[in-house]
């Protein structure tokens, strides 16, 4: 053993070494990314999404690349969760992507902490052009007059159904049906058909939202929640005796089959969602699946707006000019809307909308489905979420889990919800 | 008793053995086996499905993998972490067992403190300490370099190491470097030639722990990484299943398998040397 | 932490091998000079470890405890606000919630994954055919475990008329499956990580190996059975590792975070109902989810301080029932 094991040594020193000297490489050889050298500059590109996106995204920026040889854009990646992590980590650390992927519950967060860019230079030194956007979404990204966020997509909340099971209830879900209407209609197919009329809409944030707008309220206001206690109470009680009567899937056989959802499960003949994820219930499932309109109170309203994933640039970044650049041809170039398609909703401007005739029957439903709320004149606008509403969401759906569990009564669920808001949003 | 019967019993015995054995394995193994059975299911029937094998199995999700993941071939990831791995290896085998020799055989003053500091390190959520860190490496110009993922290791900062060493060093013989001593020995020799050898099983002990630790890492990559060629396995695991997309459940379960395989060798090649510890070493002259 | 110190490796039991060994003959003068040789001695062969220290480890350790005592929303300035976070946190039913299901935790599965590692240790010490194969075979879970994709095979290992509930019904149970139930999912969470006891298991074995042989050859001469060479050579022997296994799982699961995370579902959420919802959890979703990194901070030194005390008791014991090869010089 004695020869065998100084050898061993030697050649573990000897890889050691190796090791040591590549860890240096590695370090001289590839410094920060947004360094600029020949005239180039890189800028960092940070999104959440995976694997089909990242092909997406990257044919669009060859074309970028292509177009503006003076710009090299470097992407990163990861799935929703850990992409906040990330960027929550490094913005803190002063050291956020040059751009990237945001959504509405962020834009009035981060902004208070000062790490987004006002984009409004850039429009007026004609880097960035704020033309063709669809149904007022120009104004989408807009917080107290700084632009924060340039809108990619656009999508709305729907109502997924499983079109078989509602057509075997005798149920054609029109725009204009009430909440009376659809109860009753979750009442037959569950009564016919022994499945839930509906996965169960108590714990979605943006439904209640639809719901409380309808009223002429909204989920949040500048600062705070727009709604009571009492508001909230009379909610989930509804939800409650909805899971009590079957009408909504029993909540412990959703926790099971998660992560899939209940309606592509099976359990279920619908659920709220945003418009653009209804891909993923035709994928996931064996039924026929199609949008249905949102509910209304009056038979009219239902509180609808177009949401959207958007662009933002950081307030770090050494390259305003390049970033605004870099939105502006991923906002409006319609060889970018070819590629892209309906991956993070449907285009946001017209030019880019009328680019990408989607071919396949889910896309053609989701464009099928904003332009006829477009045109009833439903859509309002919305003011963004106030800091700490990605919290609140959080908190409003794993509350509304625990109640229509039983695990804890409406009453206390209401309470503890309305405690953690308000350490949340600081009121 | 004769021969005959004296082996009749041996291997009566040993099939007792294996047959407790196997048992035992059976029931450990059968969520691997569930893995294996789901990755030859398709996507859509991986969740929420009771059977162990598909009717009729599919190889499509080990096929898909070949065409990389966004535009990144599967073994960029790979060797990425394998370089990540062998590297947090050495780092640890020589930086802790340096700290180990020193808290278990040399009688410095402060030892005591130290040894308490070093506890410490051990009781702190690492979560805490992940910002300071992390602007800690950007003042110092490392981010998105492997660095950050290493320098540590080369460091002893992992004090479980330390600790698993050193309670292997302290129940070596006492004769031993009592009589190298009495040779005029340093600590370096007594170190290098008597303490290292006879501490293999600690060793490579430490060593697949390493190896799995730095393979499994997650956050550390995740904050420290901004280009997907630099990513590793672990970060490549996650780029099939988001929120906004179709889950391709079957492609990440094959790909959770096949990641399992390198840390497979890694352990098959290392494990026999647990098997020549002390009882074997040469010790009993 | 003061109990550390008293229990550091100067005052361990004195071994029955030691007795043996040559006495301290030194003289004061040579004791002196060998200390100053032993000091610098050990500076060298510690300097790695204190760099580390001073560079990655004290740092960042020294911030957040100084975070501790403030309202930091990982972007502002900190704001000094005494011992806020501390009485926040006991008023916070989450948080109470969080100490409860990691109390069940660590309780439970600590002694379980200890027992059974040793269990698979002893088996596999035997001179049998096929070690490789069964050593690998039982430490396969470890190597998974830490995969997204356990978090679906879990899923379906735990619902409804899965094999769990199969099994539980032969037995005359009906407690249906245990990942929506939030008063048996803490249970799975359990089970996951006993599952995976391949790290506790292959340190007994190392240290099983690291018996001298002669000494159970020298208990068979006597006539020892299988038992007492067991409770008499084996477990005094492996002490040390058994000290260090127990110490660094207790550890390990007063931390536990990665299992949760992935079987809670939903970002750091750990539900339904909080059930999963450990105490590492908790402080990650208010510190990263929701950036009150001044309250993470605060939770985990008050986690420091309670783990520290159990480490300071465990050392304490060690005294009583660990043996070690060295003795006192």
């Amino acid at each position: 053993m004695g020869t065998t094991g100084s050898v061993d040594r030697r050649s573990l020193l000897k890889a050691a070494g190796a090791s040591l000297a590549t860890l240096g490489l590695t370090a001289a050889g590839c410094g920060s990314g947004s360094g600029s050298g020949g005239g180039t500059v890189t800028i960092r590109y940070a999104w959440w999404g995976a694997d089909d996106r990242a092909k997406k995204i990257n044919q669009t920026i060859a074309l970028f690349e292509k177009k503006y040889p003076k710009i090299k854009v470097k992407t990163d990646f990861q799935p929703y969760a850990d992409f906040w992590t990330k960027f929550q980590t490094q913005a803190s650390g002063g050291n956020p992507p040059d751009v990237f992927q945001n959504a509405i519950g962020f834009l009035r967060k981060y902004n208070d902490k000062h790490v987004l860019l006002d984009l409004n230079a850039q429009v007026k030194a004609g880097n960035l052009s704020m033309d063709g956007f669809r149904a007022g979404l120009d104004a989408f990204g807009e917080v107290d007059g700084k632009l924060l966020g340039i809108p990619v997509g656009s999508n709305s909340m729907s109502l997924v159904i499983d079109k078989d099971a509602y057509r075997r209830a005798g149920i054609t879900p029109k725009l204009g049906w009430t909440w009376d209407d659809y109860y009753a209609g979750l009442k037959k197919i569950h009564d016919g058909q022994h499945i839930a009329g509906d996965t169960g809409p108590m714990g979605i944030m943006y439904v209640y939202d639809l719901v409380l707008r309808q009223a002429g309220k909204a989920f949040f206001t500048e600062k705070d929640l727009g709604f009571t206690e009492a508001d909230l109470t009379e909610w989930w009680n509804k939800g409650f005796e909805g899971v009590k009567s079957g009408i909504y899937a029993d909540p412990k056989k959703v926790e099971q089959i998660k992560p899939k959802a209940g309606l592509s499960d099976g359990l279920s003949a619908g659920e709220f969602t945003w418009d653009n994820f209804s891909v993923r219930y035709t994928a996931e499932g064996k039924g026929n699946y199609g949008l249905a309109p949102i509910p209304s109170t009056d038979g009219k309203t239902t509180g609808q707006y177009l949401g959207s994933l958007m662009l933002s640039g950081s307030a770090r970044t050494k390259h305003p000019k390049e970033v605004a650049q870099f939105i502006n041809f991923m906002v409006h170039e319609p060889a970018v809307a070819k590629i892209m398609g309906y991956d993070r909703g449907v285009p946001s401007t017209t030019a880019q909308f009328d680019a990408f005739k989607p071919s396949d029957t889910v896309a053609q439903g989701i464009s099928a489905y904003e332009t006829q709320i477009a045109t009833a004149g439903v859509l309002q606008t919305i003011t963004p979420h106030p800091a700490g509403a990605d919290t609140c969401e959080a908190a409003f759906l794993r509350i509304a889990n625990d109640v229509s569990l039983g695990t804890s009564s409406v009453d206390k669920g209401v309470k503890q919800f309305f405690s953690e808001a308000k350490t949340a949003l600081g009121t | 008793m004769s021969v005959l019967t004296a082996y009749r019993r041996k291997s009566a015995g040993s099939l007792a053995w294996h047959i407790g054995s196997l048992a035992v394995l059976a029931v450990v193994l059968y969520p691997v086996l569930w893995v294996i059975g789901g990755s030859l299911k398709p996507s859509s029937e991986i969740v929420g499905s009771l059977d162990l094998f598909p009717a009729s199995p599919i190889t499509k999700n080990y096929t898909r993998l070949t065409e990389g993941i966004a535009d990144i071939p599967i073994s960029t990831f790979f060797v990425n972490s394998l370089f990540l791995a062998v590297g947090s290896v050495i780092g640890v085998l020589i930086s802790c067992s340096l700290a180990a020799y020193a808290f278990a055989k040399i009688r410095f003053a402060g030892r005591n403190a130290l040894f308490a500091v070093m506890i410490g390190t051990l009781l702190l959520p690492y979560h805490v300490l992940l910002i300071p860190q992390y602007v800690l490496f950007q003042k110092l110009d490392l981010i998105n370099t492997y660095t950050p993922l290493l320098l540590g290791k080369y460091l002893a900062t992992d004090a479980f190491f330390v600790f698993l060493m050193m309670q292997f060093m302290r129940n070596l013989p006492r004769e031993l470097d009592e009589a190298a001593r009495l040779d005029g020995c340093g600590h370096l020799r007594i170190y290098w030639s008597i303490v290292l050898p006879l501490c293999r099983p600690a060793l490579i002990t430490s060593a697949i722990f390493t190896f799995i630790n730095s393979w499994n890492d997650f956050l550390g990559p995740l904050i420290y990484l901004n280009e997907p060629d630099k990513y590793t396995v672990a970060l490549g695991l996650k780029m099939f299943v988001d929120q906004d997309a179709v889950a391709d459940y079957g492609g990440m379960i094959a790909m959770s398998l096949v990641a399992l395989l390198p840390v497979l060798a890694f352990f098959m090649a290392f494990q026999r040397y647990l098997v020549d510890g002390m009882a074997t070493s040469g010790l009993k002259g | 932490m003061t109990h550390i110190q008293d229990a550091a490796p100067e005052r361990l039991v004195k071994s029955s091998g030691a007795q043996d060994g040559p006495g301290p003959l030194a003289v004061p003068a040579a004791l002196k000079r060998r200390g100053r040789r032993e000091n610098l001695a050990g500076l060298l062969f510690l300097s790695p470890w204190v760099v580390g220290l001073l560079l990655l480890t004290a740092g960042p350790m020294l911030a957040s405890l100084y975070l501790a005592f403030t309202d930091y929303n990982l972007f502002d300035t900190p704001k000094w606000i005494g011992l806020q976070n501390f009485t926040d946190m006991f008023g916070d039913p989450r948080w109470q919630k969080s100490v409860r299901v990691t109390l069940q935790y660590v309780v439970i599965g600590t002694p379980l994954k200890l027992l059974l590692a040793l269990g698979v240790a002893l088996l596999l010490n035997q001179n049998r055919r096929g070690q490789a194969f069964y050593r690998a075979a039982f430490y396969a879970p470890s190597l998974i475990g830490a995969s997204v994709s356990i978090a679906i095979v879990w899923r379906s290992l735990f619902s409804d008329d899965a094999v769990v509930d199969r099994a539980q019904q032969l037995f005359g149970m009906e407690a249906g499956g245990w990942i929506s139930n939030p008063d048996m999912k803490i249970y799975s969470l359990v089970l996951l990580t006993v599952w995976q006891f391949g790290a506790p298991m292959v340190i007994f074995l190392a240290g099983l190996k690291q018996v001298p042989n002669e000494l159970y050859e020298a208990a068979e001469v006597d006539g020892a059975g299988t038992w007492r060479r067991f409770w008499n050579i084996t477990l005094p022997m492996i002490s040390p590792v058994l000290f260090f296994n127990l110490l660094l799982e207790t550890i390990h699961s007063f931390q536990v975070f990665g299992s949760a995370y992935i079987l809670g579902g939903q970002g750091s959420s750990c539900g339904p109902a909080d059930s999963v919802l450990v105490y590492t959890c908790y402080l990650y979703d208010q510190g990263f989810a929701n950036g009150r990194m001044g309250f993470a901070s605060a939770m985990a030194w008050l986690l420091l301080i309670t783990v520290g005390l159990v480490t300071a008791v465990l050392f304490w014991s060690q005294k009583r029932w660990v043996h070690y090869e060295e003795g006192a010089r």
